[in-house]
C-alpha cells in the first residue's frame, strides 16, 4: 500500500517531493520525452504552412496567408473524397484481415506440439515480412495475371469459365490488397499473440482437462480470453493508425498496384496528397491534407479507446 | 654584381614550384544530382580522370531513384540541392522554387565565348523572365542534322510481319491493324511456343504517351505533348482525346479488341513487364517512341532475332495527309544542368563548361580518344569493330565515358566543320556498317537505305513548338485542370477500348464530357494565349 502511494503520489506532498524520490524513472523517460519533444510536437509548427500558399526558398512569414483555401479545395475535389473513402475501406479491410489471420494462426501454432515443426511454420510465415512492398505486388501482379497461377487454379476447378481480369477491375482491387498484405504481414502480426499465449498459466489448461474440456473448449475458454488484452491494446492502436501514412496498406500497395484505370479504387490520401501537392510543388495543401489526416487519427484513437473503458476492457489512454 | 644575379636566379628558382602549384587548381568535389536513373561511373573512369587532370575538379554524382516529381518535391521542401543538379522533365519545379542561380551572371561573349555562341542565337526561347537557370542539354545543332532513324514516336512493326506479306505499303491504321490480325490469325504462337500478341498499348505512369499522344500523328502533326494545335486557326488548341477526330481511332482500337488483337494484361502491366513481352519477340506491334523500347531492340539483336526487330511506319488517317512523325530537333528548353544557390564556385563550375564546349572536349566527349576509342581514315571517323562492340557495352562505357556528365552538359550536335557527324551513332558510314544482313536485305526490298526513309522530311517548326515544353509551374490552377484530365485519360481510354460490342458509343459521350467537366475549355484557352505570345517573341 505505502509502495503504490509513493509512485503514484500523494495529494498535498509536492509534486517537486514525488518528483525527487521517482528521479531514477523520471531521468529514464527523460531521452523518449525528448525525442517526443523533437520529432513530433516540434514539426507542429510547420503546421502553419498549411494557411499559407507556401514555397520552401520564400522566408516562412514572406509566404501570403491563404486562410482555408487550401482546406476547401481539399474538400472541393471529387477525388479527395474517393480518396478517403478508399482509405477507410482498405484499412478496414486490412485491419480485419490481419487481426483475424494473426490470432488464427497463433492459435494454431498455439496447439502444435512438435517444437520442431512449429517453429518452421512460424519462421516460413513471417519470412514475407522481411520482403519489400515492390518484391511482393511484383509476385501478387505474376499470380494474379489473366495466366497466372490463381486463374489457372480456379480454371481448372471449374470454378470460373473465363480468366477473372483481377488486376484492371475496380471490384476486386480493396480484396487483393487485403489479401497480399495478409500474406506479408499474418505470421509476424502473430509472433505477438503467440508471446502473449505462452504466458498463459498452464495449470488452467490442466484443470480444464481434468474438468473433461477438449480442444476446442480450451481454446474458445482458456487461450482466446487468455490474449483478450492484448487483442484490445492492438486494435485501439491500429484503429488509432487507420489513416496514417505509417500504416503500409494505405501507401505501398495503392501507390505501386493501382494501375490508371483503378485510380477510383485506388487513390488513397497519401497518394493524392503526393500527386496534387508534393509532385506539383503545393506544400501548402500537402500539410492541410497532413492535419486532416491527424485530426481524425486522434479521433478514430480516442473513440476506440472510450468504447473499450466502456466495455470494462484495458485501455491505451 | 655576380652574387646578386646568384641570389635572384636562386629566389627565382625557389618560386618556380610555388608559381607551378598556383597554375594547378585547387582540387573540388562537385555534387551532381541526375534527375534519370543512371549506373555509377566507375571510379577510375578514362574521362573524368581526364577532366579531374585539367580541371582539378572531381563529381559525386546522385542519380534518380524512385518518382522524378516526389524526389524533387522532398528535395525543395528541405532545400537540399547539389552543386549542379538537372531536374531532368521537371526541371519547372526548380526554377519555380529559386533553386537554381541566373547564369547569365557568368555567362557573356567575352568571358564565356564558347557558352555565348552556343546559346545566343535561342537566348528570347531558354531564358525565363530574362534569366537563364538551366544550360538546355540537347537540340543545338551546328551546320546539318542527321537523321538515319526514328528515334521518336512511330507505330512500330516487326519486321517479319510485312516481310510475310511480301513487303506491302501501309499508310493508315486499317491497313495495319488489318495486316497484324491476318499475321496474328496464320501465326497463333512463334516459333519458341509463346502465344503471339498482336497490339501492345503501355499505359505505366508518364510513358502512357503510347496510349494518348498516337492522334496527334494519325492528323499529320508532330509531337506537341497530350494537345493538337489548329496552326490554320488561329492556333486554337484542343486537348484532342475526347474530341470527334480521335474517336475512330479508339473505336478501332475496341473493333481490334474484340477480335483478340489486344490483350487486357496490356493495361496493367508495367515498363519492365513490357520491355520483357517485346524482348521474348512476340509482340508483332505497337505505338511507342524509339528511344522507350530500345533496350528491347537491343535484347532481340543479342539473339539475333533480326526478324522481331521493328520498323516504325508514319501512318495517317488517311492518304492524303502527309505524316510529320520526324521533326526539326528542338532546343531542349530547361533540360540540362543548372547551378544551385548552394554551390560555392559557381564561376569555376562555368568556366569549365565553357572550356569542355571547345571541340577538343567535345570530340572526347561523344567520340572517345582517338586510337583507344575510334581512327581517323581520309578525314572521316571510324571505329573499328573491337572499338564498335566496346561502345556498345554498358560496362565498358561505364569506365570509359563520361556518360552522365556529358548527357546533361550543353553539347555540339549536328555536323562537326569537318563533315563528320558530331555523334558517333549517326555517323553513315557507321550506321550502314552495323547494320545486320537482315536488315540491310529488308531496307532493299522497300528500295531504301535507312529506316528513316519511311518518314517525309521535317518541315521547319512552328516558332512556339512543341507545346510539352511550355512551363506550368506559375499557373497552379492550370496544373491541376491538367492532372486531373490525364487522370480520367488514363482511366476512361483502356475502358473505352475494352468495352463490350454496342456499349463504346455510350462510354465515349460520358468520358468526352467528364472531360469537358474538368476544365477542358478552360485550360484549352490558356494554351492557346501561351502559344499566340510564343509566336509573337519566337517569330
Amino acid at each position: 500500500m505505502d509502495r503504490t502511494r509513493k509512485l503514484t503520489g500523494r495529494p498535498g506532498r509536492g509534486f517537486l517531493r514525488t518528483l525527487w524520490d521517482q528521479r531514477q524513472l523520471a531521468l529514464m523517460s527523460v531521452p523518449m520525452l525528448l525525442y517526443v519533444l523533437l520529432f513530433s510536437y516540434a514539426p507542429l509548427w510547420g503546421w502553419i504552412t498549411a494557411f499559407m500558399s507556401y514555397k520552401p526558398a520564400v522566408p516562412l512569414f514572406d509566404n501570403p496567408w491563404v486562410g482555408l483555401r487550401n482546406f476547401s479545395w481539399l474538400f472541393s475535389r471529387q477525388e479527395f473524397l474517393l480518396a478517403i473513402r478508399n482509405t477507410f475501406a482498405m484499412s478496414v479491410i486490412n485491419l480485419v484481415f490481419n487481426t483475424v489471420s494473426a490470432i488464427g494462426l497463433a492459435v494454431l501454432l498455439n496447439e502444435v506440439a512438435s517444437r520442431r515443426y512449429k517453429r518452421t511454420v512460424q519462421t516460413v510465415t513471417y519470412l514475407p515480412h522481411f520482403l519489400s512492398w515492390v518484391i511482393v505486388v511484383g509476385l501478387a501482379q505474376n499470380a494474379f495475371a489473366t495466366d497466372g497461377v490463381v486463374n489457372q487454379v480456379l480454371l481448372s476447378l471449374g470454378l470460373i469459365r473465363q480468366p477473372l481480369f483481377f488486376l484492371g477491375e475496380g471490384r476486386y482491387f480493396w480484396w487483393l490488397a487485403g489479401i497480399i498484405h495478409m500474406w506479408k504481414e499474418a505470421g509476424w502480426n502473430s509472433i505477438i499473440y503467440l508471446s502473449s499465449m505462452s504466458a498463459i498459466d498452464p495449470a488452467l489448461y490442466e484443470a480444464a482437462e481434468i474438468d473433461g474440456a477438449g480442444r476446442l473448449r480450451k481454446i474458445m475458454h482458456i487461450t482466446l480470453p487468455g490474449i483478450k488484452s492484448t487483442f484490445v491494446i492492438l486494435l485501439i492502436m491500429n484503429i488509432g493508425m487507420l489513416v496514417s501514412g505509417t500504416n503500409d496498406g494505405n501507401f505501398d500497395i495503392p501507390y505501386l498496384m493501382g494501375q490508371n484505370l483503378l485510380i477510383d479504387w485506388s487513390q488513397t490520401i497519401d497518394i493524392f496528397v503526393l500527386k496534387y501537392g508534393i509532385s506539383q510543388g503545393q506544400y501548402g495543401r500537402a500539410t492541410a491534407a497532413g492535419i486532416f489526416k491527424s485530426l481524425v487519427s486522434i479521433f478514430l484513437l480516442f473513440s476506440a479507446n472510450r468504447i473499450a473503458r466502456r466495455l470494462d476492457e484495458p485501455t491505451l489512454l | 654584381m655576380q652574387r646578386k644575379l646568384l641570389s635572384l636566379l636562386l629566389i627565382l628558382a625557389m618560386m618556380l614550384p610555388l608559381g607551378l602549384a598556383l597554375a594547378e587548381p585547387a582540387p573540388l568535389t562537385v555534387t551532381v544530382f541526375a534527375g534519370d536513373p543512371f549506373d555509377q561511373p566507375t571510379s577510375d573512369n578514362k574521362i573524368y580522370k581526364l577532366i579531374e587532370e585539367e580541371f582539378g575538379i572531381k563529381f559525386e554524382f546522385e542519380f534518380l531513384a524512385g518518382d522524378l516529381d516526389e524526389t524533387l518535391g522532398i528535395k525543395i521542401a528541405g532545400q537540399d540541392y547539389a552543386d549542379i543538379m538537372s531536374g531532368s522533365n521537371s526541371a519547372e519545379m526548380l526554377i519555380d522554387a529559386g533553386t537554381y542561380i541566373d547564369l547569365l551572371d557568368y555567362i557573356n561573349e567575352t568571358d564565356t565565348p564558347n557558352l555565348w555562341a552556343h546559346f545566343e542565337p535561342y537566348m528570347n526561347r531558354i531564358t525565363v523572365d530574362g534569366g537563364l537557370y538551366v544550360m538546355p542539354s540537347f537540340g543545338r545543332i551546328y551546320n546539318d542534322a542527321i537523321v538515319n532513324y526514328q528515334n521518336g514516336p512511330a507505330f512500330w512493326i516487326q519486321k517479319k510481319v510485312l516481310a510475310w506479306d511480301n513487303y506491302p505499303t501501309i499508310t493508315t491504321p486499317e491497313q495495319y491493324f488489318d495486316l497484324l490480325l491476318r499475321y496474328k490469325e496464320a501465326h497463333p504462337t512463334t516459333e519458341d511456343g509463346l502465344p503471339t500478341s498482336g497490339f501492345e498499348i503501355l499505359t505505366d505512369g508518364w510513358r502512357n504517351f503510347c496510349l494518348l499522344n498516337p492522334v496527334q500523328h494519325l492528323m499529320g502533326h508532330p509531337n506537341d505533348g497530350g494537345v493538337f494545335v489548329h496552326w490554320d486557326d488561329n492556333y486554337r488548341v484542343d486537348v484532342f482525346h475526347n474530341k470527334d477526330y480521335s474517336k475512330p481511332y479508339y473505336q478501332k482500337l475496341n473493333e481490334v479488341f474484340q477480335k483478340g488483337l489486344i490483350d487486357q494484361d496490356t493495361f496493367v502491366q508495367n515498363f519492365d513487364q513490357y520491355i520483357a513481352k517485346l524482348s521474348s519477340g512476340r509482340v508483332l506491334g505497337m505505338f511507342d517512341q524509339y528511344w522507350n523500347f530500345q533496350n528491347a531492340t537491343d535484347a532481340l539483336i543479342a539473339r539475333q532475332m533480326y526478324g522481331e526487330t521493328y520498323i516504325g511506319l508514319p501512318l495517317v488517317y488517311s492518304e492524303d495527309i502527309t505524316d510529320h512523325y520526324i521533326d526539326q530537333p528542338v532546343i531542349n528548353v530547361n533540360r540540362g544542368f543548372g547551378i544551385s544557390v548552394n554551390c560555392k564556385e559557381p564561376k569555376r563550375i562555368v568556366d569549365m563548361f565553357e572550356a569542355l564546349l571547345d571541340d577538343r572536349w567535345q570530340t572526347i566527349f561523344h567520340w572517345g580518344i582517338e586510337g583507344e576509342d575510334y581512327y581517323v581514315e581520309n578525314g572521316r571517323y571510324l571505329r573499328t569493330a573491337e572499338q564498335k562492340a566496346n561502345a556498345e557495352n554498358p560496362v565498358w562505357v561505364n569506365a570509359n565515358k563520361a556518360r552522365a556528365l556529358f548527357f546533361y552538359s550543353p553539347k555540339k550536335e549536328g555536323t562537326m566543320d569537318n563533315g563528320n557527324s558530331w555523334d558517333p551513332a549517326l555517323q553513315p558510314e557507321l550506321y550502314f556498317d552495323m547494320m545486320s544482313e537482315y536488315d540491310k536485305e529488308f531496307l532493299t526490298s522497300y528500295g531504301m537505305k535507312t529506316p528513316a526513309e519511311f518518314f517525309t522530311p521535317a518541315p521547319p517548326n512552328e516558332p512556339y513548338y512543341p507545346v510539352w515544353q511550355i512551363d506550368l509551374q506559375p499557373y497552379p490552377d492550370m496544373r491541376d485542370i491538367n492532372t486531373q484530365m490525364g487522370d480520367i485519360q488514363a482511366r476512361d481510354l483502356p475502358r473505352l477500348i475494352m468495352a463490350a460490342p454496342g456499349e463504346f458509343d455510350g462510354m465515349w459521350e460520358t468520358f468526352a464530357k467528364t472531360m469537358s467537366d474538368a476544365g477542358q475549355a478552360e485550360y484549352e484557352v490558356f494554351l492557346q494565349g501561351i502559344i499566340l505570345e510564343m509566336n509573337e517573341r519566337l517569330r
